[in-house]
């Protein structure tokens, strides 16, 4: 099965052939990167991999959308050829053509909201200041717009990801 | 002395915790309702909950600690830094109540803590400071006056404003014939934001390094300075390394300026322990710049080069004991030290905060190597305190050696969950300014605004590609969806989207 992977932005088609004697993550697998051949050897420790790649020795510790390798965080994103793993909650991205949805980018505090429902908006125009450690950062429109709902309730207390504002 | 309340959080919590085990004194901590399982309160003996997440609502709370102290039987309070450790208020509270505050008295406190007066202090110890006018300039000074005392000063000089802060009514002068215009611009500035159009006037140091000595002084007298540290690196005048010795104090100039500094802590009857920061010009002059009436964050890279428990001697100082380290030995470091502040913070987001959940950390140990730290795997980050998580402490047996374990021990840190500065540090330790020691204060500010928000994060193509092969084999074999979720992805986009549209915080 070939399995299409995006790492810091680059696509890798890759094939992994799993041994027969694999035990959950552990064996040597075959895997083929953009139609290079090599072994792969995996060996699982709590929430770490040691992969040997010939005798070269890789840390990777997968978190979220980051795989660390020795350290350095790279963002991965598997893609499916099934369109149905691509559908998660809405976010920003997926909003419909024209709307401007601002999330939190840090779980914080609202300290205050800038604007109401029906105002007009320029771009960069401060819309609500989330305070988080002890910082106040005042999140702004990206293009202009009208606001046509506000989320946020003054403060309250939000988790990264949260809808504050929706701009169309 | 038997049982110490900690009045901190975090890993200065988990220092003083580790001096009191040491010694055989019990500790007690103190904490807020998010830092419940917090590693200071798992690590000591007793733990009283002292209020809300807020620090107004919990570690700054003088009656709530002063009465954990009373209820847990605790005969001596430690405030760390930070939060209560410079409040003279805390400091006679904790004496009213009869327990030993681990810290100088609230007077020394009060004294030193101002500005000015530890300015007079030291003016009349005859230590040098950044020449200025000693008395506010009000609007009917006349310009010619102002001229005089400017050309006393000598040009560059700095107007700052007397009520000031934020830089408003700020102004740099480079020539007496653009004095008087400035002067206007600052004062009217200056009454805009503050309603008070007094200023006054103060020597520009170009370049300046920041420089610190480090004193311990006991009940009976005696002041002990120990070797400088060098803390020049700094971002928007927050220590981010800090290294001793310095790379440029000369051993003659060490006794000058470690002498000047206890003549300081002398003249004002200074206990425990203090530090005294100077500006250091690019000709070796020194101006003493303010003093701080605590332990400092950078203590450790002094203990590491002197083999000297500062903590510990906090506490005996505190207990009445008498200083009896050696005098020459405080002063003579053994090899070089170099200490990495790692915050939970995006470096490659203009230093954005990053609270969270550490779902992994993998700590650098080996020769050399010490990591203060309040974090572990498992642990939170909230959202409420100042980011620090760790500080990565290493020695060497001279600045090259030090400088080359900092690289392998950020090699070997790693985080997982939340973003820190250790890739901003592993850059910053490859660089040949940070290498060959040339730099001032504003040095990190000018790099990273030449950098323009360029990532730090830089992975080689070869580990993109194994972070591609584990992703595939990860997924395969019933990896966590969290991998596949989509929706994961627009949220570092958000961020990054967001950094862009603040103009990455500069």
């Amino acid at each position: 099965m070939t399995i299409n992977v995006d790492a810091n932005g680059r696509r890798y088609a890759l094939e992994v052939i799993r041994p027969p004697s694999a035990k959950g993550r552990d064996g040597s697998f075959l895997v083929s990167v953009d139609g290079r051949q090599r072994e792969v050897d995996v060996k699982e420790l709590g929430g770490v991999l040691s992969l040997l790649i010939g005798s070269k020795s890789y840390e990777v510790a997968v978190a979220g959308s980051t795989v660390h390798v020795d350290g350095m965080p790279v963002v991965i994103a598997v893609v499916a050829d099934r369109p149905s793993w691509s559908r998660g909650p809405a976010t920003a991205f997926d909003a419909p053509e024209g709307e401007q949805r601002i999330t939190a980018p840090m779980p914080g505090k609202v300290v205050k909201l800038l604007v109401k429902p029906g105002d007009r908006v320029e771009p960069r125009q401060g819309l609500v200041v989330v305070e988080a450690m002890k910082m106040e950062n005042e999140l702004r429109a990206r293009a202009a717009g009208a606001v046509k709902e506000v989320r946020a309730v003054e403060g309250t207390t939000v988790e990264a990801g949260a809808i504050l504002i929706v701009l169309e | 002395m038997k049982r110490i309340l900690i009045a901190n959080r975090g890993e200065i919590a988990v220092r003083v915790i580790r001096a009191c085990r040491d010694m055989g004194i019990e500790a007690v901590a103190v904490y807020s309702d998010c830092d419940r399982a917090a590693r200071h309160v798992r690590l000591a003996d007793e733990a009283v909950h002292i209020g809300g997440n807020a620090p107004s609502e919990s570690y700054l709370r003088i009656d709530r600690v002063v009465d954990a102290a009373k209820k847990t039987g605790a005969d001596a309070v430690h405030p760390g830094y930070g939060f209560l450790a410079e409040n003279e208020d805390f400091a006679a509270a904790c004496r009213d109540s009869g327990l030993t505050f681990i810290g100088p008295t609230p007077e020394a406190i009060a004294l030193m803590g101002s500005k000015t007066a530890a300015r007079q202090a030291a003016i009349q110890a005859g230590v040098p400071v950044v020449p200025g006018s000693e008395e506010a300039l009000g609007v009917d000074v006349p310009d010619a006056t102002i001229a005089g005392i400017a050309e006393r000063i000598g040009y560059p000089v700095m107007i700052k404003a007397v009520a000031g802060g934020g830089g408003k009514g700020m102004r740099i002068v480079s020539s007496a014939g653009d004095l008087s215009s400035s002067v206007r611009g600052a004062r009217s500035e200056a009454q805009t934001a503050f309603g008070d159009p007094a200023i006054y006037l103060e020597r520009r140091i170009l370049n300046p390094r920041h420089v610190e000595v480090q004193l311990l002084g006991d009940q009976h007298g005696t002041v002990i300075p120990f070797v400088e540290r060098e803390c020049s690196i700094q971002r928007r005048h927050q220590k981010v390394i800090e290294e001793t010795p310095s790379p440029v104090v000369s051993p003659e100039l060490r006794m000058r300026i470690t002498s000047d500094a206890a003549a300081i802590a002398r003249s004002v009857g200074y206990t425990n322990a203090g530090t005294m920061e100077f500006l250091l010009d690019e000709r070796g002059h020194f101006y003493f710049l303010e003093m701080n009436t605590r332990l400092q964050v950078e203590h450790p890279i002094t203990e590491m080069v002197t083999g000297i428990d500062l903590v510990q001697w906090q506490i005996r100082i505190a207990r009445g004991e008498k200083l009896t380290i050696d005098p020459a030995a405080a002063l003579m470091p053994r090899g070089h030290a170099i200490e990495c502040r790692i915050y939970a913070e995006d470096a490659d987001t203009g230093f954005m905060p990053s609270p969270g959940h550490i779902a992994g950390l993998r700590v650098p140990s080996g020769p050399g190597i010490r990591d203060d730290s309040g974090a572990e795997a498992g642990g939170e980050v909230p959202i409420y305190y100042d980011p620090l998580i760790s500080k990565l402490i290493v020695w060497g047996d001279d600045r090259s050696q030090a400088i080359a374990r900092m690289r392998r021990a950020l090699r070997e840190y790693d985080v997982i969950g939340i973003k820190t500065t250790v890739p901003f540090f592993r850059w910053m330790l490859e660089q040949p300014d940070f290498v060959d020691a040339r730099f001032h204060t504003a040095y990190l500010d000018e790099v990273l605004r030449l950098r323009a928000g360029q990532p730090f994060t830089s992975v080689d193509d070869e580990r993109i590609e194994v972070a591609a092969i584990a992703a595939a084999i990860w997924q395969m074999n019933g990896g966590s969806p969290v991998l596949l979720d989509a929706a994961d992805r627009p949220r570092s986009s958000a961020w990054k989207a967001q950094a862009r549209t603040e103009g990455l915080r500069d």
